[in-house]
């Protein structure tokens, strides 16, 4: 603007020495003169009021400190016009404009035409040296601009007449520019405001409209860009390195509307008249962050880091140690080049402060250095484990393929993998171990049933308990003694203890991550939306799974629909009823064949007794093992009758069938085990029942395998050729991993009497999942209903806690403290409980004193009722005061919910009276209309600042009216 | 000092192969460098994703896509499973912000419902669609998601980017 003015100024003196030079510029301006959207007339009447005020007094005087603009506009003393053109409201020159933007459009300026190489770039209509009038100087400027930029000798030109005829600030030049510019950087410069709006103005639609914008240059709203460029649009801050710079200015300048169009043009032309620094900034250029374009709402770059914000976080960074400061850096969302300047700036700071001795700098040096090597040694070993990890790749494919909900299933199954690999780790090595360097030989004859049946050859194996002894292992003479009765029971112990450990640590975990607060967000649509699943990365797949996307919020849409329409009562009734009778039929499959398994169980002695075959024992877990295949096929065609609203209820009326279902057949088992086969007198009850155990597992094995490759495949069959409108079938989560479970079941109660029992799991898993994956590439389709998986693998693991690893617990804790062992096998052999070896051992540590705090431990706190009385009502007391806390939680998220909508009301209120206020004030002084243009629609469109920017902006226009 | 990381130095040769005849094998010499959208855009990782385009341009230096290493580097640590959810959640944020306002507004929610469906809905039921999301996850009632708002949904949500 005011480099505009004041070359009307000079054109009104036609006399005036080096005015020669300047016409070539201001024929630019004048040219603009003509584009309708800036009308001559309404800027002038502004100027003398409005403009030139705050504009040249504001922006040259107090808002430049002298210093500056001393050095930097040499000429400027020398020309006459210059102190009078920015200073003086009534400017001549200003008021003349309407007549400059006619007539000089049209005739002065003819000449001008003539040079090519001004035309270009100038002859364009949206030029804003003139627009800065009118009401968006910036995405015309920019439009302007490229063309300008790209016309060398343009850019010398332009410069030349400026120093020369001008000598002002607003054209410094080149150098003058540079300058200019270079001290955006500075934070703490005192005219940082202005500075910082007017290369916004300009860098904003600059710079994305020229060159990074290639993408968005065509899509994006134009409206957006220009008011970015009417005002600093700090919060935008998308591309224009520029204007992120307004952020560092912690004040927010006051009038924006009025700054940032008065500085539109003083500093507009700088920028693109710079020879060659229309894209790269010499003030970022210099900058030790170049990557500072990046999309970030916050600040970029270095200038984030100058901020009071960046400054925090490096003054928060500084007393870390190099680790957790590594860390925390790496956790910042910046570019890597801006966290490598963190990282430096972070070391400049901590070297710069003050440290001991010299030789203690070099020692942490050294030590850094060692530190960092150690780091890398161990980033590359981690790396090199993730990728030998158990399937790593393989379960990529099948996240990739599936999603996350099918992979969940593999990631349990790989979960229990490794929990049986402990398991066996910890049985092998002090159980196993052991009884095999005193192994007798086995006499029996092995003929290959014994693989299906357990018995035979593999009883008198490490397999099962009947093959331990009893007796004290001692090698050599006065070597270390191993008690193999209190190994035994001491390695059960430990393994199911941390077995029940583990499990409710994962439990607490999961559930601390999953069910924090599930009621404020009731249908998840937006987490349906916002839950792409980025790890599907095959193409097929993610077509379905948009598929599928598309489906299930028309489904969610139609729920939303019907909620409204409430049923009749028949219809309320009906479907009551069917919920009854699924209810009523599904736990009578249940009971009936819980009672068929234990009839048949009662039975099997006699049966076995009458077919000597060694094939005859499978039978009860054939049956078994065909109840749990059927039933729970049976269970999935309830929906068909029951039809529930929410998918997810389905799955979790399904689970809940199923897994009573499969737990009270364990446990009609069971009771079967403890009670008639323990106290039948058989020679080694343990071993039967480990055998039982070990064919209930084979075969449900043998089933899974036969339903993968026969019962899937011809399903796939059925479903592509027979039936086309079945389809591929989907992998049912639910009921593989309850089948998981079941098995896992097992094997907990099977460890005692069977301490092979963890390996032949792992072996099983092992096979298990390459079948399950070589069967879901090849017959099934990625689910259509979005799973919730991580909240259904914490409740899987809240099943496999609950019923079954208490389950397990009860049985064990019952046998071990109810049974008695059987009188010639195993290592308990001969006592009246299992639990008295331990009472002996007790007994026999107390005779020797050294030992007295074991006996002292055992008798006042495991052993004795009132510890455990007193433990239990600690308990009871620190959990209800945590669930009292949560409660109190609750009440404080909801209140402090309702607090950020009041917030969200309080800011809408604030907008609205704004616009209100700027509409009064249209009204009250109607010259200043094209500002109040500007107002309303700043607002509108940039209510994307914060609340503090309204408020500011609020609180100045009160005052004004 | 890239290289000393072997996951770096795997990926530099990933960047490498996208354009081997734009960047050189020894990077040192040749820091500014970009590989042009059209060739990231065809890795295996975002070939097939919907928002292929956003993530390039988020990731890139002047949300043109175009990538430096840095940029690539940048992105896949985001994207890596070790990567912390605050992290991912607020580079997901910037995915879905289409319009780089700061705020997922129902123009962005539009965006995304149309990627993520390829089309199939009809404007109604994005809007509707559009409406329900603002309802569940605009905390204060602006009528548009900030990245508070965005975190405090998603971050809640577990199957969030895993």
């Amino acid at each position: 603007m005011c480099a505009y003015y004041r070359n009307n100024a000079y054109e009104e003196d036609p006399g005036y020495p080096d005015y020669s030079g300047a016409q070539n510029h201001t024929r630019g301006y004048v040219k603009t003169r003509d584009y309708p959207d800036s009308p001559g007339p309404l800027n002038n009447s502004n100027y003398p009021s409005t403009r030139s005020n705050p504009y040249s007094v504001g922006s040259r005087s107090s808002d430049y400190p002298q210093s500056l603009a001393e050095p930097d506009y040499i000429g400027s003393q020398s020309n006459p016009f210059h102190p009078g053109s920015s200073r003086e409201p009534g400017y001549p020159a200003s008021q003349q404009n309407p007549d400059f933007a006619d007539s000089r459009g049209g005739g002065h300026y003819a000449s001008s035409r003539t040079n090519p190489d001004y035309l270009g770039p100038f002859g364009e209509p949206d030029y804003p040296g003139a627009q800065g009038n009118s009401n968006h100087p910036g995405p015309r400027s920019h439009s302007n601009h490229p063309g300008s930029r790209r016309n060398p000798e343009h850019a010398g030109s332009r410069i030349n007449p400026y120093i020369d005829t001008l000598g002002e600030p607003d054209y410094p030049g080149a150098e003058n520019h540079f300058k200019s510019l270079n001290f955006f950087e500075e934070p703490d410069y005192p005219g940082a405001e202005d500075y910082q709006n007017s290369p916004d103005i300009w860098g904003a639609p600059d710079y994305p409209g020229a060159e990074n914008d290639r993408d968005y240059g065509s899509s994006e709203n134009p409206v957006l860009s220009r008011t970015s460029s009417i005002q600093p649009s700090f919060h935008r801050g998308d591309d224009d390195p520029l204007g992120i710079l307004g952020r560092e200015d912690g004040d927010y300048p006051e009038s924006i509307e009025m700054n940032s169009m008065e500085m539109a043009n003083p500093y507009g032309h700088p920028v693109p008249g710079a020879p060659g620094n229309g894209y790269v900034n010499p003030a970022y250029v210099g900058d030790d962050s170049p990557g500072q374009a990046y999309g970030d709402p916050l600040l970029s770059g270095c200038d984030w880091l100058k901020s009071p914000q960046g400054q925090k976080l490096i003054a928060s960074l500084i007393p870390m140690t190099s680790r957790d400061r590594i860390r925390a850096i790496r956790n910042q969302p910046r570019t890597m080049e801006e966290k490598r300047n963190l990282r430096k700036m972070v070391d400049r700071e901590k070297s710069k402060q003050p440290r001991g001795v010299l030789d203690f700098h070099c020692c942490a040096q050294g030590l850094s250095s060692i530190a960092l090597a150690y780091r890398r040694a161990k980033s590359s070993l981690s790396e090199l484990l993730s990728s030998i990890s158990l399937w790593q790749k393989t379960l990529k494919v099948i996240g990739g393929k599936f999603g996350t909900s099918v992979l969940s299933y593999f990631n349990f199954l790989r979960w229990l993998l490794k929990f049986n690999i402990f398991s066996f780790v910890v049985t092998f090595s002090f159980i196993i171990i052991p009884q095999l360097t005193v192994a007798e030989k086995n006499n029996l004859q092995f003929t290959g049933l014994e693989f299906l049946t357990g018995a035979g050859y593999f009883s008198d194996t490490v397999m099962y308990y009947g093959f331990y002894t009893n007796s004290t292992i001692r090698h050599g003479n006065g070597g270390a003694s191993y008690d193999m009765q209190l190994a035994y029971i001491f390695t059960v112990g430990v393994c199911l203890v941390i077995c029940f450990f583990s499990l409710l640590f994962s439990m607490a975990r999961y559930f601390r991550n999953n069910f924090i607060n599930p009621h404020i967000y009731s249908r998840g649509i937006a987490k349906l939306i916002f839950c792409w699943d980025f790890t599907v990365t095959h193409q097929s797949a993610v077509k379905l799974k948009q598929k599928n996307l598309s489906t299930e919020i028309r489904e969610n849409l139609s729920e939303i629909r019907q909620e409204n329409i409430k049923l009749t009562l028949n219809q309320q009734l009906a479907r009551f009823c069917a919920h009854l009778a699924a209810w009523v039929v599904s736990t009578g499959v249940a009971v009936a064949c819980c009672v068929a398994v234990y009839y048949l169980a009662e039975n099997n002695s006699k049966f076995l007794e009458n077919h000597r075959e060694p094939g005859a024992v499978l039978l009860l877990p054939f049956v078994v093992s065909c109840i749990n295949l059927a039933v729970p096929r049976l269970y999935s065609m309830f929906r068909l009758v029951e039809r529930y609203e929410m998918p997810r209820h389905e799955v979790y009326i399904l689970l809940i069938r199923n897994i009573f279902l499969k737990i009270s057949i364990i446990g009609i088992l069971c009771y079967y085990w403890l009670n008639i086969v323990a106290l039948a007198g058989e020679e080694c009850w343990e071993t039967l029942i480990g055998q039982e155990i070990y064919r209930l597992l084979l075969m449900d094995f043998v089933f899974s395998l036969a339903d993968s490759f026969l019962g899937e495949f011809l399903r796939r069959i059925i479903g592509m050729r027979l039936i086309t409108s079945l389809g591929l079938q989907e992998f049912d989560i639910a009921r593989n991993v309850l089948e998981l479970i079941y098995a896992q079941t097992l094997v907990w109660i099977g460890t005692f009497f069977c301490p092979l029992l963890p390996l032949i799991q792992m072996i099983t898993l092992f096979i298990m999942f390459y079948v399950k994956n070589i069967s879901l590439m090849m017959n099934f389709q990625p689910p259509s209903k979005a799973w919730r998986a991580a909240q259904m693998v914490t409740f899987f693991i809240l099943l496999l806690f609950f019923p079954s690893f208490t389950g397990v617990l009860c049985t064990l804790a019952i046998s071990i403290w109810r049974l008695k062992p059987s009188a010639d096998c195993g290592p308990f052999r001969g006592l009246p409980f299992f639990i008295q070896s331990i009472y002996s051992w007790i007994d026999t540590l107390s005779k020797r004193p050294s030992y007295l705090w074991v006996v002292w431990i055992y008798r006042n706190l495991i052993g004795s009722v009132h510890f455990f009385f007193i433990l239990t009502l600690i308990v009871l007391i620190i959990t209800y005061l945590y669930w009292q806390i949560t409660e109190g939680r609750k009440i404080m998220i909801r209140l402090l919910h309702e607090q950020i909508i009041n917030e969200g009301k309080d800011k809408m209120f604030l907008i609205e009276k704004l616009i209100k206020l700027q509409d009064m004030e249209k009204r009250a002084n109607p010259e200043r209309r094209d500002v109040e243009q500007l107002g309303p629609l700043h607002v509108r469109e940039h209510d994307a600042a914060p609340d503090l920017r309204f408020r500011r902006s609020v609180q100045e226009d009160n005052p004004k009216v | 000092s890239f290289s000393l990381f072997p996951s770096h130095t795997r990926l530099y040769y990933r960047y490498q192969d996208l354009a081997p005849q734009l960047v050189p094998l020894d990077y040192t010499s040749c820091p500014d460098v970009k590989v042009p959208y059209e060739l990231i855009g065809t890795m295996p990782e975002l070939k097939d994703n919907p928002f292929r385009q956003r993530i390039a341009q988020v990731f890139s230096e002047d949300g043109d896509g175009h990538m430096t290493l840095d940029n690539f580097l940048d992105m896949f640590s985001v994207m890596s499973e070790m990567a912390p959810r605050d992290l991912k959640a607020y580079y997901a944020f910037k995915i879905y912000d289409f319009n780089n306002d700061d705020y997922i507004c129902a123009w962005d929610l539009e965006q995304t419902v149309t990627k993520l469906t390829r089309g199939e809905l009809n404007a109604e039921e994005v809007s509707l669609v559009c409406e329900k999301v603002l309802d569940e996850a605009d905390g204060d009632h602006d009528g548009r998601l900030s990245l508070e708002d965005f975190q405090n949904m998603i971050l809640r949500a577990p199957d969030f980017l895993r």
